[in-house]
């Protein structure tokens, strides 16, 4: 159980001649939730695809319960336990809610009624069932990302990344989603979360991570995190001499 | 359900007695050509419509099946049934080596690399010997219309019921949606992208090798132009667009609208036949701007609509697949 649970290694993802993720490394323990947060820019989507598979890093190690996972291509990622949303979401459109996350639901239970009713449960917990026989293209904005997490639910992962999920949520809605992910963390699943949100990440994160032009520039717990005063020059700018 | 099942025994008799009934060979080879264009606007429809993958090279297979049949039954002596599963095993091999270069490309670029393929692989057929070159090749003729017809039937049943089963009730159906739709999110929820378009560009290619190969023998005689030109592709495109893509009915309909339209401008206004292809540009043209989700996803849409008042409009889903995203 000393063995941590994910272990991202001094990863670096170059595009051209800049540097997207620099030497990055953290350690996750099992059932934690940590927040990735930094400005603009600063890597945080890109090391989402990294550890999920979508970019291969060009150098450093991504390790999941001790086994090697860089680059190794998403969809084996998502039958290992590693289950991701995308900042920008994306729906299977012309499906329904539910054929979308039956999709998902596949990966452990290959018949498709199993799946169904694996996806109908999934949809009870995540506030979807009303909405099940709609087109996902017809889902507000707070209905798509809802999705986003029960497609990701629907692997039945251990680790899940959670790119945004609060953005753009009016209060109630971001209430709900974050009894959600709450609620998921006393399921035992592990969670690393990239948010704009400071009441969200402050509220709910363990340790947070902070990232700025593709480096760590902090990490720690978010009381300590907030105080850090390289982290608010990083958001704020220099102060005036 | 069970009116449904009576129906469909019923449809299913009907099919069968139909060269019992229909004396007159002329109707039958009709019904008989009918079948083959429904089977390939449904085989090009798992790619296109299912998977949305624009494939303008789906005449390869046919001829290729077609080629194939004619050679072994020519060169080889074979007997006609015996070259059959060798005509699908060939285009399931031209499928993978196709497959594997081509289904890395998306929309247009995909469109583009099968349609060159097509025009290659005719070419090659054009300079080949055994394959008779522009002279093309004769086969043993065996003249009896029943015998095609429930040959082209029981394929072409088979294929559709294949269909049914693998795209609209087995998890195959909703996998290649998935991919059509948004193949990133598919690869993070665990499915292969790559894997599941081989496997559905298998799935158009084979039965499309076998309808080339009945073809061949029932036709007795091929060219590259009339088994590997680009008219076998493009009345398929063109079936399947008008019927309504991504689903099993519409390209069935749209084939035996189309195809039956053809038949009976070819055979009593043939002093027009300049006409045909001015006709059916007009008739294309009119059905994409008009019928955007083509003949049945019209019919379809309407009768959602009259359950629900919010129906997605059919313009927002065609904006969604203009999206670039290539």
């Amino acid at each position: 159980m000393s063995e941590p649970f994910l272990q991202v290694n001094a990863v670096t993802k170059t595009f051209g001649g800049l540097h997207a993720v620099f030497q990055v490394s953290f350690q996750m323990n099992a059932g934690e939730i940590i927040g990735l947060i930094g400005p603009n820019g600063a890597g945080k989507t890109t090391l989402f695809n990294v550890i999920s598979g979508f970019y291969a890093p060009n150098s450093g190690k991504i390790l999941f319960k001790n086994l090697d996972i860089s680059g190794k291509p998403p969809y084996k990622l998502a039958r290992l336990g590693i289950g991701r949303t995308f900042q920008v979401v994306k729906p299977f459109a012309g499906l329904t809610v539910l054929e979308n996350v039956v999709i998902a639901s596949f990966v452990k239970y290959p018949q498709r009624r199993k799946a169904e009713k694996h996806a109908w449960q999934i949809l009870e917990m995540t506030g979807l069932v009303d909405r099940a026989n709609v087109q996902a293209s017809s889902l507000t904005l707070a209905g798509r990302k809802r999705l986003e997490v029960s497609k990701a639910l629907a692997l039945e992962p251990t680790l899940l990344l959670l790119d945004e999920v609060v953005a753009g949520l009016n209060p109630t809605e971001a209430d709900r989603t974050i009894e959600l992910i709450l609620s998921l963390r006393s399921q035992g699943i592990t969670i690393l979360i990239v948010e704009h949100i400071m009441r969200v990440i402050m509220n709910i994160s363990d340790r947070v991570v902070v990232l700025n032009f593709g480096q760590k520039i902090a990490e720690g717990s978010p009381r300590d995190v907030a105080k850090n005063p390289e982290v608010i020059q990083a958001y704020l700018g220099e102060a005036p001499q | 359900m069970s009116r449904k099942y009576l129906l469909l025994i019923l449809f299913c008799g009907i099919l069968l007695a139909v060269p019992s009934i229909v004396r007159d060979t002329f109707y039958l080879r009709i019904v008989t050509e009918a079948f083959m264009w429904i089977g390939l606007a449904i085989s090009w429809d798992v790619l296109a419509g299912y998977t949305g993958y624009l494939n303008f090279g789906h005449g390869i297979f046919f001829g290729v099946g077609a080629y194939t049949t004619s050679i072994l039954m020519n060169l080889c002596g074979w007997s006609f049934f015996m070259t059959l599963p060798v005509s699908a095993l060939v285009a399931a091999v031209v499928a993978v080596i196709a497959g594997i270069p081509t289904l890395r490309l998306k929309g247009a670029y995909f469109a583009i690399a099968t349609w060159a393929l097509a025009r290659a692989i005719q070419q090659m057929v054009l300079v080949a010997s055994f394959t008779g070159g522009p002279d093309g090749m004769r086969l043993p003729p065996f003249l009896h219309p029943g015998f095609f017809y429930y040959t082209m039937l029981i394929v072409v049943g088979g294929v559709f019921a294949l269909n049914w089963f693998l795209l609209e009730k087995a998890p195959f159906g909703l996998k290649v949606k998935a991919i059509r739709e948004d193949d990133q999110s598919a690869m993070s929820l665990g499915l292969n992208p790559t894997k599941i378009k081989l496997q559905a560009f298998l799935l158009s290619a084979v039965p499309a090798g076998i309808l080339g190969a009945i073809y061949a023998y029932w036709i007795t005689y091929i060219d590259p132009a009339s088994v590997l030109g680009d008219m076998v592709t493009d009345q398929a495109v063109v079936m399947a667009v008008f019927g309504g893509l991504g689903t099993l009915i519409g390209p069935a309909i749209g084939a035996v609208i189309i195809f039956l339209f053809k038949t009976y401008f070819w055979a009593y206004l043939s002093d027009y036949q300049v006409l045909y292809l001015i006709i059916l540009g007009g008739v294309i043209a009119a059905s994409v701007v008009f019928l955007p989700n083509g003949l049945w996803g019209t019919i379809t849409s309407y009768r959602q609509s009259d359950k629900a008042l919010k129906h997605e409009p059919v313009s927002s889903r065609s904006d969604d697949k203009g999206d670039p995203h290539v």
